[in-house]
């Protein structure tokens, strides 16, 4: 049993994340990391990748930033490392050059979000033959795979949680029912954008997405003490209710400048410069 | 849990011996592995594999499988990780130290390759410890083989070389399908599989226990097909109801038509090897991966559990232990068969550094048995010949000694029975 667990953070990074001794407020580093994890999606997505890769890289990008501040790293290049990783992990890599190309698109598209021009006069520049963005990419490319590995101390096994929900499913009887099993598995998908994957076992996020999954659908599970259905599971409510917390604050509505601020601090150099313009304010 | 480190805090390393300084042992295709030095710490011997950091491909995939690994696995059937050195051009892997590994100790120690029934036993019984430990862990090695087994002298053979291994757990992904060195690879594989498990290291096992006992590896295919052909031939084609059975619970395989090839008895293929070795192989051998023994059970096959082995030729009558090591180090169980076999006056070769191969310092003595093969091939230079004579008395009184420890010991398993069970 005990191989199957993979390392969580501890209580003390958790309650002081490298990014908020940093001076970085909690919900800017939530907002990032959901940020970092929907580039990895979107770029695995144009690469084609297995989303097996995908969820990995974004667990390792969850956990990296329990151990570095995002003043030292941006969420950007983290996230390319990270895939670049994962899907050398899960036996299907993947070219460094289409990695770069794909990643360069997306910062560029990001970059066009943040002018005030419509999203529909968005066109992609190439890389010129000549230029250095490419070698700027893949330097810091190699650098983030490398500084993951080193600081998570290649520590890289992670589980995902897909035949858990389906073995779930099939016990509560819920196996038959598209719609939830849909759902929960919408679930899980997303919280990849959360931490909780660095914070707790899989059968407790599981649990999780098909407790919401149940409340939204209105599903009957008995839930009344003693009798409650996560309990087969060795889950407990109180992660059970904190992990679903995370899963809907990333629902929570956005302030159009809580949304430029995200898309523009997708580097740490602009990470740096936003502390040093707000610095003042927050102490 | 906390995101650790790996290993301890940096070993101190100091050279083992001043005049080797650097000893180059073996050049793979993406590192070096050195015999350096000494660790302050612990004071064992290690050997430094360096990665060098490629530009193009960043870190290589065989680097992070091997440390994140190898780290978790500690087992004295296995080779240990003892620390990670990491600077900005290279990866450096600080490793237990081995003298040799098995293909090597076989060319050396072996009757053209093969081992006496004793030795053998003793491997096998260490291959299969240290590959049910991979697998109770939940870590697939893929690429067993000889070169990949490293045996230091005491004689513990110890998983090396995780560079193709890999976690598994509930199934979610498929796995790569070019995996484990072709003569080693099992025939699920060969036929496609991806959705392979702990059986196709036991068939890994098997075919290192046949080459063990006849001295040349059982399977010599050149390609995929022709490697197929190889195991039907001995082991012959399964019926076509045997196949559907394998692909219906592996559907991406590929199953072409096939010469129908009778089973060959083991006996005629390895007449060397005793009724239990056979049946043992026979369990690890089997084309259908469901049917393979588990390396957990095949430990307690009766060829390892009966108290004595059945010699073919009636020759061989030294106890079943370890070769005891050679010359004068200090031995942490140090039991009476070593005690007095330290006694023993060292060859004068020894002390002068030039020291020809097959007298290594830690290799052991050639066996009397040996000697009294009327073809003996193995290429002996005179001056050997000589120290070879000399060696023969040591084994005399090794055999002796043994006798002795055995009269301790009374059963199998011998000395590494201490290995703790995890």
């Amino acid at each position: 049993m005990s191989s199957i667990l993979y390392p969580l953070a501890s209580l003390s990074q958790i309650e002081k994340t490298p990014s908020m001794e940093d001076g970085i407020p909690q919900d800017l580093e939530e907002d990032l990391r959901a940020y970092g994890c929907k580039l990895i999606h979107q770029a695995g997505i144009l690469l084609k990748q297995k989303q097996v890769a995908v969820a990995a890289a974004q667990i390792l990008f969850q956990r990296f930033w329990f151990v570095t501040s995002m003043k030292q790293f941006g969420v950007g290049d983290i996230g390319m490392g990270a895939l670049y990783l994962a899907s050398k992990l899960e036996e299907c890599p993947i070219r460094m050059r289409d990695l770069i190309n794909v990643y360069d698109l997306l910062l560029q598209r990001s970059a066009h979000s943040l002018t005030s021009k419509p999203e529909a006069d968005f066109h992609y520049h190439p890389m010129t033959y000549f230029g250095s963005t490419f070698y700027d990419l893949k330097d810091a490319l190699v650098v983030a795979e490398m500084q993951i590995l080193k600081r998570l101390g290649f520590n890289v096994h992670v589980v995902l949680p897909y035949g858990t929900l389906v073995s779930y499913m099939q016990v509560l009887g819920l196996a038959g029912r598209e719609d939830a099993c849909e759902r929960a598995w919408g679930y899980l998908n997303d919280a990849h954008q959360t931490p909780v994957y660095a914070l707790y076992q899989i059968p407790t996020i599981v649990c999780a997405a098909i407790f919401l999954t149940a409340r939204h659908l209105q599903i009957p599970l008995p839930s009344k003490p003693p009798v409650c259905w996560w309990e087969l599971f060795d889950a407990n409510w109180e992660d059970l209710w904190s992990v679903s917390g995370y899963i809907m604050r990333l629902y929570r509505k956005r302030t159009p400048e809580e949304r430029r601020r995200v898309l523009g601090l997708v580097s740490k150099k602009d990470v740096r410069k936003w502390l040093d313009e707000n610095q003042a304010d927050l102490v | 849990m906390n995101y650790i480190q790996v290993g301890h805090p940096l070993l101190t390393l100091v050279p083992a011996d001043h005049n080797l300084q650097l000893e180059k042992l073996g050049e793979g295709t993406y590192a070096t592995v050195y015999k350096v030095g000494r660790s302050r710490t612990t004071n064992e011997i290690v050997a430094l594999k360096e990665i060098h950091l490629d530009a193009e491909e960043g870190t290589p995939s065989t680097a992070i499988r091997e440390i994140s690994l190898m780290k978790e696995l500690k087992h004295v059937n296995i080779v240990r990780l003892h620390d990670v050195i990491h600077t900005e051009t290279k990866l450096v892997l600080i490793f237990e130290y081995c003298e040799q590994d098995l293909k090597k100790y076989m060319d050396q120690h072996g009757d053209r390759g093969a081992l006496d029934p004793n030795t053998v036993r003793s491997f096998m019984y260490q291959l299969l410890k240290g590959t049910a430990f991979c697998h109770e862990n939940q870590v697939l090695h893929r690429d067993l083989k000889p070169q990949n087994l490293l045996i230091n002298r005491k004689g513990e053979l110890k998983l090396g070389d995780f560079g193709l291994a890999r976690a598994f757990g509930v199934p979610v992904n498929t796995f790569s399908n070019e995996v484990v060195t072709l003569w080693y690879r099992a025939p699920d594989v060969l036929l496609g599989s991806r959705t392979y498990s702990t059986s196709i290291d036991v068939w890994s096992c098997g075919c290192i226990f046949a080459e063990m006992i006849s001295g040349s590896p059982l399977f010599r295919g050149r390609d995929n097909q022709d490697q197929l052909l190889h195991i039907m031939r001995i082991i012959g084609t399964p019926s076509d109801a045997q196949f559907q059975k394998i692909v219906k619970e592996t559907p991406e395989l590929q199953i072409k038509q096939f010469p129908r090839y009778a089973k060959m008895p083991f006996q005629q293929v390895l007449p060397k090897a005793s009724p239990q070795a056979i049946d043992l192989l026979e369990k690890l051998l089997k084309f259908d991966p469901a049917e393979r023994i588990s390396a957990a059970d095949a430990l307690s096959h009766p060829y390892f559990t009966t108290a004595v082995a059945s010699t073919p030729f009636g020759l061989n009558t030294s106890p079943a232990t370890m070769p005891p090591p050679s010359f004068n180090f200090p031995h942490p169980h140090g039991h009476q068969a070593q005690q007095q076999y330290q006694q023993q006056p060292q060859p004068q070769q020894q002390q002068q550094g030039q020291i020809p191969s097959h007298m290594h310092p830690y290799s052991r003595p050639p066996v009397p048995i040996y000697n009294q093969h009327p073809q003996n091939t193995d290429p002996m230079t005179a001056a050997a010949a000589q120290s070879r004579a000399h060696a023969q008395a040591i084994a005399q009184a090794q055999a002796q000694a043994q006798a002795q420890a055995q009269a301790q010991y009374g059963q199998f398993p011998p000395p590494y029975s201490h290995a703790p069970p995890r």
